[in-house]
């Protein structure tokens, strides 16, 4: 009896441990096939379109805005600029797959932390395929799981519209950075927000008619 | 232009922005960057009143304002508002003048900029040259157009080290009307 007693308290702290470590992304989601092997992100993948957004950055407490542009320049590659509202460029990176380089960068923000977290944040919004290893699903959303080095990417679609509408970043156990979507025709992102868990961070931006 | 037609223009520019007390005006603004299919363009209100308060409103496609004023720079990003006070950087002082000297044209300071001067049929061209090696990294040339029956500037070209360049245009000038200070109030 004592023995049963004990192997059902091992268990039960195994399975509350276990539980509190599962990331919280998908709780109440149930598990389905994996319907397609890559999932495609829409929003930024038509070479013809410049995306302009004012972007507004909050940072412990600091508030401050640029315009935040993007540019496909070809099948692989982006290219991400951000200037100060009179034009001054303050960072210039291109993005191609899994390679980061800074063309530009001015002296007060070039700093590894920053770079660093401006290039996860970017290559996070710019990638285009995601590898499905699991689906989700619940009444409103479609959830696909990606891996992502130790990491995983989990990427919301709207049932309703099939609109990507969330992507969520997290380790095994905790998530670190989510974005949401407004879009209005499934093409385009109105509105994205970049929010950061572990740091008080975050970018929003919104499209700017040009 | 010949020296006497440099030093002739350089006295109207300063006795015009010496008696501009006020300045209001429109401007277009485009920041043309080679890899884009189409420049961007944003458009506002600028309004300055001597010697050195200054507020400069985007309206379109957004609004966000920045205002210049007692060494403090107020912004206002579509309702978030916020300040900075600009201490002693030398960098936003640099910035700031030459956003005003920008807009009244007192910008012939030999000690920060190699300055070279230029006519067309409609306009006296200054092309400025920073020196300073800080704003250098900024700014490679700065073009004033100024129109010639104003002698005011109604053009402004900052092109950036990687040749990128932002245009700004002024429209419906009027100098010396009233502006009240509370336009400089964020």
């Amino acid at each position: 009896m004592q023995k049963l007693m004990i192997r059902f308290s091992i268990t039960s702290i195994l399975l509350l441990v276990f539980a509190s470590c599962a990331v919280k992304t998908f709780k109440d989601f149930d598990k389905t096939e994996v319907t397609s092997e890559i999932y495609k992100s829409p929003y930024f993948s038509d070479k013809k379109e410049d995306y302009v957004y004012k972007a507004s950055i909050s940072v412990y407490g600091n508030n401050f805005g640029g315009i935040f542009i993007v540019k496909k320049t070809n099948e692989t590659t982006h290219r991400a600029v951000f200037t100060t509202e009179f034009g001054n460029t303050l960072f210039d990176f291109e993005i191609s797959g899994n390679d980061f380089k800074v063309n530009h960068i001015i002296d007060e923000l070039n700093r590894k932390i920053l770079i660093n977290t401006l290039k996860r944040d970017f290559m996070l919004l710019l990638k285009e395929d995601f590898q499905v290893s699991e689906q989700f699903e619940n009444e409103s959303f479609k959830v696909y799981k990606s891996p992502d080095g130790k990491r995983y990417n989990y990427l919301f679609e709207n049932k309703k519209d099939g609109k990507l509408s969330k992507l969520v970043h997290a380790t095994k156990s905790k998530e670190k950075i989510i974005i949401e979507y407004l879009s209005e025709n499934n093409t385009l992102a109105d509105k994205i927000v970049i929010q950061h868990k572990n740091i008080k961070l975050t970018i929003e931006l919104n499209k700017i008619i040009n | 232009m010949a020296d006497s037609e440099i030093s002739a223009f350089k006295n109207a520019v300063n006795a015009t922005a010496k008696n501009t007390k006020t300045l209001t005006t429109d401007f277009t603004q485009s920041k043309h960057m080679d890899f884009l299919s189409k420049d961007i363009e944003t458009s506002g209100k600028m309004n300055f009143k001597a010697p050195n308060m200054l507020q400069w409103q985007y309206v379109k496609p957004y609004q966000y304002s920045i205002i210049f004023k007692n060494n403090k720079i107020f912004i206002n990003d579509a309702g978030k508002k916020n300040n900075i006070d600009k201490g002693n950087s030398k960098m936003f002082d640099k910035l700031n003048k030459l956003i005003v000297g920008s807009v009244n044209g007192n910008m012939f300071d030999e000690n920060e900029f190699t300055i070279s001067y230029f006519k067309t049929k409609d306009f006296n061209i200054t092309k400025l040259l920073p020196k300073d090696a800080a704003l250098k990294k900024y700014v490679k040339q700065m073009e004033l157009y100024f129109d010639k029956t104003g002698n005011t500037v109604s053009q402004v070209k900052m092109i950036e080290p990687s040749n990128d360049y932002t245009k700004i245009i002024f429209k419906n000038k009027v100098i010396n009307a009233k502006i009240d200070d509370s336009v400089f109030n964020n």
